[in-house]
């Protein structure tokens, strides 16, 4: 059997040249082995996958969701009261996750051929009921997990409704898994609010979807209905103008940027992954309105193949700018409006698109070739953990 | 006993923090957060805790409690938390809430 040396598949002739003529290409190499090594003991990186789950080879089929219940416990997964196929239970929050787990799977299933978070057709499991008035909705890494919001304060005093109330934030969860297979973004600065962002951006997508809304017609406001009507709030986010969801005496105000200029580099919240996801949540928003139409036809074609093929763990904003342009082009044709609208939606938050080869292109190069010399091991790349049995 | 506390993160990125002095609280309250403390062998923890990979949207603790003699910080997540940390971790959610 004849195999072509895979380093001679996946790198175009010109940019093997512009390797070579660069010295440092191999202490780059070597530098970023050494960070994915360091990652891996930090435990960013995880055990290799192992024997396929019984849930992994049994959903291979397409869409199969469970929505167990904690019980105000945080005990996960909790009890399955909710399997696929089974009809609404007297359970508001039960109905909900089973509901969104599955306009989430129709998203990327019918819109961009995706079979489930792992595209091998893994099981969607979520939990509702987690904790005593658990004023929060998390991906653990395996299974979306979602509070009953703060139940325990008095009606008036309440900030928090069920996280399940809204179906971009079921979608934004699920996106988190989808990420976790792909561009498998470290969830830290930069790449940690690219990750951030991905979530909001297909979370809305499914709501929008969901609700048959051109990109004009949308709110795109992410949680709408996850304040209590005492917070002065249209949601949690707004990707239409970040750092405007909220204004409120007891919460302050929606610390959200929406241009570069403004960018937060604090400590907390993992350097401000929820704070600076404003910046590329808005040069989506902008794509789509420049585009118009549907945002999830070529906007979200767009982003999905950014997160699928371009992305990766170090990826920073400027790298999704230069990749998303390169899509458009490729996707919609060189000078397209499409690809236009990325590069005014860029720069409406304050990101020159770089068209020439850059560092950033080099590293991206240089990850591919370890990923292909390494199978796949040398940088995180392939789905990271074996769902435990249940 | 003093502590700092910070939870931030989460899926809507909201902030809290306080202070807490045991001193200025009423002494059975006192008593028992002195308690919860000792129950989660705090200051035997180490000073990271760390969530599976690939979790996203985890409420970020970063607590600092310092006595006469010791002194130390734990930075953690909800399913990171060993069950007697976590009980420490939602007792002091509802003393910062109660100030904010």
């Amino acid at each position: 059997m004849f195999h072509r040396h895979p380093i001679h598949c996946i790198i175009p002739p010109h940019m093997l040249r512009e390797i070579a003529e660069r010295g440092s290409v191999v202490q780059q190499a070597q530098a970023l082995q050494s960070y994915a090594a360091s990652s891996q003991l930090r435990g960013q990186r995880t055990e290799l996958t192992g024997m396929p789950s019984v849930a992994q080879t049994q959903a291979a089929a397409g869409k199969e969701r469970i929505i167990y219940d904690a019980k105000e416990t945080t005990t996960l997964p909790g009890v399955k009261v909710r399997s696929e196929g089974d009809p609404p239970v007297d359970d508001i929050a039960v109905n909900e996750a089973y509901d969104g787990s599955g306009a989430t799977y129709d998203l990327y299933h019918e819109v961009f051929g995706r079979n489930s978070i792992d595209n091998q057709g893994m099981r969607l499991d979520s939990t509702v009921h987690y904790g005593e008035s658990f004023d929060n909705a998390f991906w653990d890494g395996q299974q979306m997990v979602y509070g009953d919001g703060d139940a325990d304060v008095p009606e008036e005093e309440r900030i928090f409704n069920r996280f399940t109330a809204a179906i971009d934030v079921i979608g934004h969860e699920l996106t988190h898994g989808v990420t976790q297979h792909e561009a498998r973004l470290l969830y830290y600065t930069q790449p940690g609010a690219l990750n951030e962002s991905m979530s909001d951006v297909f979370g809305s997508l499914v709501k929008q979807r969901t609700l048959n809304q051109t990109s004009a017609e949308a709110d795109w406001i992410i949680g709408a209905g996850l304040f209590t009507a005492n917070v002065n709030a249209q949601g949690i986010r707004s990707m239409k103008a970040p750092g405007t969801a909220y204004d409120d005496p007891v919460l302050g105000k929606d610390p959200q940027p929406g241009h570069m200029r403004d960018y937060m580099n604090v400590s907390y919240d993992n350097g401000g992954v929820h704070i600076n996801s404003g910046i590329p949540n808005h040069a989506f928003y902008v794509v789509a309105r420049e585009i118009g139409g549907y945002a999830w036809e070529k906007p979200g074609q767009i982003w999905y193949r950014a997160l699928k093929d371009e992305l990766q763990f170090w990826s920073d904003f400027q790298h999704a700018a230069n990749v998303t342009y390169q899509l458009a082009g490729s996707l919609y044709g060189k000078g397209s409006l499409e690809q236009q609208a990325v590069v005014t939606g860029w720069k409406e938050v304050g990101i020159t698109v770089e068209t020439g080869f850059g560092w950033r292109q080099l590293i991206s190069i240089i990850i591919a070739l370890l990923n292909q010399l390494g199978g796949g091991n040398v940088i995180p790349a392939a789905p990271q953990t074996a769902r435990e049995e249940r | 006993m003093k502590i700092a506390f910070e939870r931030s993160g989460g899926f809507a990125g909201l902030r809290l923090t306080a202070t807490i002095e045991t001193d200025d609280l009423p002494p059975d309250e006192a008593a028992e957060l002195v308690q919860m403390v000792e129950d989660a062998r705090f200051f035997d923890l180490p000073g990271k805790l760390r969530a599976r990979p690939g979790a996203a949207d985890e409420y970020q603790y970063l607590v600092t409690i310092a006595t006469d003699d010791q002194r130390h910080t734990v930075e953690t997540t909800d399913t990171a938390a060993p069950e007697t940390l976590r009980t420490l971790l939602n007792r002091l959610n509802a003393l910062a809430r109660r100030r904010r």
